[in-house]
């Protein structure tokens, strides 16, 4: 378990997770437990089965441990049922894919816009919250494109508006410059440095690029399901 | 309104495969249509009514039917010969008179199959041509030949389709070679037409006008009667307040001596026509019961299929909204609402659609059976379409939408990301 100071957005304790693959029993969290602390960017190494993007999942709420409590803001989510985890998923998550993921038939407005559909809120408001959300991103001027008409770095800042619009306390972000040039790359990156020191969001982001890595504030090393160790981001900042 | 969109904005995301699955349950509603028309027409003509029944003499033991024309003037008061005894409030007689006008007979689209009756009658006794069943045009139109049939002993009106077929107007002139009563080939005038729909297949004469001929018959043939004189009634048609007059008529009709030679029996026209009908039981059964689910069934699998293919290709968007909050009932309700909007649109239009063409366009279906020539689109039709189209819809998209409702996030995402 890490040591840290500030207040503790996300606190994972003893958690476990186990998959079956046909007659086969894998444990890919093997009593896992860390911090988060509030405002912090954390970045998640480890080679490919280490349990990364299972962590992630867990406290992004997309799944439950077999063992363990899992707590993100403030919130026992390792009880939750699916239905409270949707819900809850909606106002707390903000959720950055590596393949971006957004609705081909929509439009970048559009799909910004598809999470809060579920929060009971005018159109006028909901209107509102996209364009601040695409301003941040810097897209407010591309809102009536499809994602077919956007390159892909474009596409990746409309997937962190869709995950910023409803003002999450977390965003979690599986391998987000994964499918990037190292010029968007870039630029995704400062966007989440910026999300994080404006707007003091916590960020859990998995990555295998070093490049990305170094742009975190610290980064978790797993492997086999175990926390191998913490260390501070070598930062140029 | 939102989710509205996200529904329609899906259906264009492959516009040709949305076109085909309506075309397809367009075409299978028109089908269904058509033979659900024929067999609620034949349901309603066969269905007992309550009141205003009309009962059909005919002779008990032969068919075709062919009576003795005495009978006419004896039956059109129900045999009553008792005080107390119930009479008729309304009849009609008919002979049915057949034959070509094509001289050398070869063209057998200039074959005639006309009914003598009493003109007066045709409003009265003939379904769907009193005043309160047809537009005020129409009726008009009707009354204007029947008034000239009255006037015009050698008359004969014609509907639609026979006047085309015989390529005559309203006051030409026709001369029909007998089939079936050899010998006695009468010329007519045509003195009017039925308004457009059931009876474009009809053709009426007078009555009065066929018997002188068979009377007249022996002075131009030695002295020698028609080997068809004294069996020229074919039917005879009594309309009855109710149903309890009926079995009185039927009593009297049947005691009645005067109906020996030969024997005649009395059965409400609903009967008479299920009779009929008994020969063709097997097919209508089989259209019931097996070519309509048939359809049905096919119209599931292809909207099923569509649909799977649809959800398949969108497995990472499902799990995506599942991820941004989607409950797996909203995902499971796009679904269904998808093939619901291409099922019930396409439903609607196919059968107004249908319910144009045939009735408005084309007159009514084609279909000679017992004496019906043509079928008509019912109004509930309208309804037909959208319901069929909604419930194979529904039917066909549950498994799709079931699958949808279970996407897995975290298994999507393994699957994706490695």
């Amino acid at each position: 378990m890490t040591q840290s100071a500030g207040t503790i957005q996300v606190r994972v304790r003893d958690v476990t997770k186990t998959f079956r693959r046909g007659s086969e029993q894998l444990k890919v969290l093997d009593q896992l437990s860390v911090d988060i602390l509030e405002g912090q960017f954390l970045g998640l190494m480890g080679p490919s089965g280490s349990g990364k993007t299972t962590l992630l999942n867990l406290i992004a709420g997309l799944d439950t441990p077999d063992s363990g409590s899992i707590e993100v803001a403030g919130a026992e989510i390792s009880k939750m049922s699916e239905s409270e985890l949707a819900s809850w998923r909606t106002r707390n998550i903000g959720f950055v894919f590596q393949f971006y993921h957004l609705l081909p038939v929509l439009s970048a407005f559009d799909n910004v816009e598809l999470p809060l559909l579920l929060l009971p809120m005018s159109a006028a408001q909901r209107r509102q919250q996209v364009l601040t959300a695409l301003q941040i991103v810097g897209l407010e001027d591309r809102m009536l494109h499809r994602p077919g008409q956007l390159s892909g770095g474009q596409q990746q800042r409309v997937g962190i508006a869709r995950a910023i619009v409803t003002d999450p306390a977390v965003i979690v972000a599986d391998e987000p410059t994964g499918d990037l040039d190292a010029k968007s790359a870039n630029e995704i990156l400062d966007l989440l440095v910026e999300l994080k020191s404006s707007l003091k969001k916590t960020i859990l982001m998995v990555t295998h690029d070093p490049r990305a890595a170094q742009r975190t504030d610290s980064i978790l090393f797993l492997d086999k399901g175990r926390l191998v160790t913490e260390m501070p981001a070598f930062s140029s900042k | 309104m939102k989710y509205f969109g996200l529904v329609f904005r899906n259906l264009s995301r492959n516009i040709l495969r949305t076109l085909l699955t309506a075309f397809g349950t367009m075409i299978l509603v028109f089908v269904v249509t058509l033979v659900w028309s024929v067999l609620a027409f034949l349901d309603q003509a066969t269905q007992a009514r309550s009141e205003k029944i009309k009962a059909v003499v005919t002779e008990r033991w032969t068919i075709p039917s062919r009576m003795p024309y005495a009978y006419a003037n004896l039956l059109k008061d129900g045999a009553a010969r008792e005080a107390g005894e119930v009479k008729p409030i309304d009849y009609m007689s008919w002979t049915f008179y057949g034959g070509t006008t094509d001289a050398k007979g070869q063209d057998p689209t200039k074959f005639l199959f006309a009914i003598g009756m009493e003109p007066e009658k045709i409003p009265t006794m003939l379904d769907d041509l009193d005043q309160g069943s047809l537009s005020a045009a129409d009726f008009a139109l009707l009354m204007e030949g029947v008034e000239k049939l009255k006037k015009t002993r050698n008359g004969i009106i014609l509907g639609k389709d026979r006047l085309n077929a015989q390529e005559k107007k309203i006051g030409d002139r026709i001369k029909i070679t007998s089939v079936n009563y050899r010998g006695i080939d009468l010329e007519f005038e045509i003195v009017g037409t039925f308004p457009a729909g059931r009876y474009d297949s009809s053709a009426i004469y007078r009555i009065d006008y066929f018997n002188a001929a068979m009377e007249a018959y022996p002075q131009t043939h030695a002295g020698v009667a028609h080997p068809s004189a004294g069996r020229t009634l074919n039917l005879v048609w009594l309309m009855v307040p109710d149903s309890a007059a009926f079995n009185k008529v039927a009593d009297q009709i049947t005691r009645s001596p005067n109906f020996s030679n030969p024997s005649v029996k009395v059965e409400t026209s609903s009967s008479s026509i299920a009779v009929f009908l008994e020969a063709y039981r097997d097919l209508l059964w089989g259209a019931r019961w097996i070519l309509s689910p048939s359809i049905l069934l096919t119209l599931s699998l292809i909207i099923s299929n569509a649909i799977a293919i649809s959800v398949r290709e969108r497995e990472s968007e499902f799990a995506v909204m599942k991820v941004l909050g989607f409950r797996p009932n909203q995902l499971l309700v796009l679904v269904i609402l998808e093939a619901l909007i291409v099922g019930v649109t396409a439903g609607f239009i196919s059968s107004g659609g249908t319910y144009f063409l045939v009735n408005k366009v084309a007159g009514g279906i084609p279909f000679p059976i017992a004496f019906f020539s043509k079928f008509l689109i019912p109004n509930g039709a309208l309804w037909w379409g959208p319901v069929v189209g909604g419930l194979t819809a529904l039917a066909g998209s549950l498994a799709p939408a079931l699958s949808a409702r279970s996407v897995k996030v975290a298994n999507v995402f393994s699957k994706v990301n490695g």
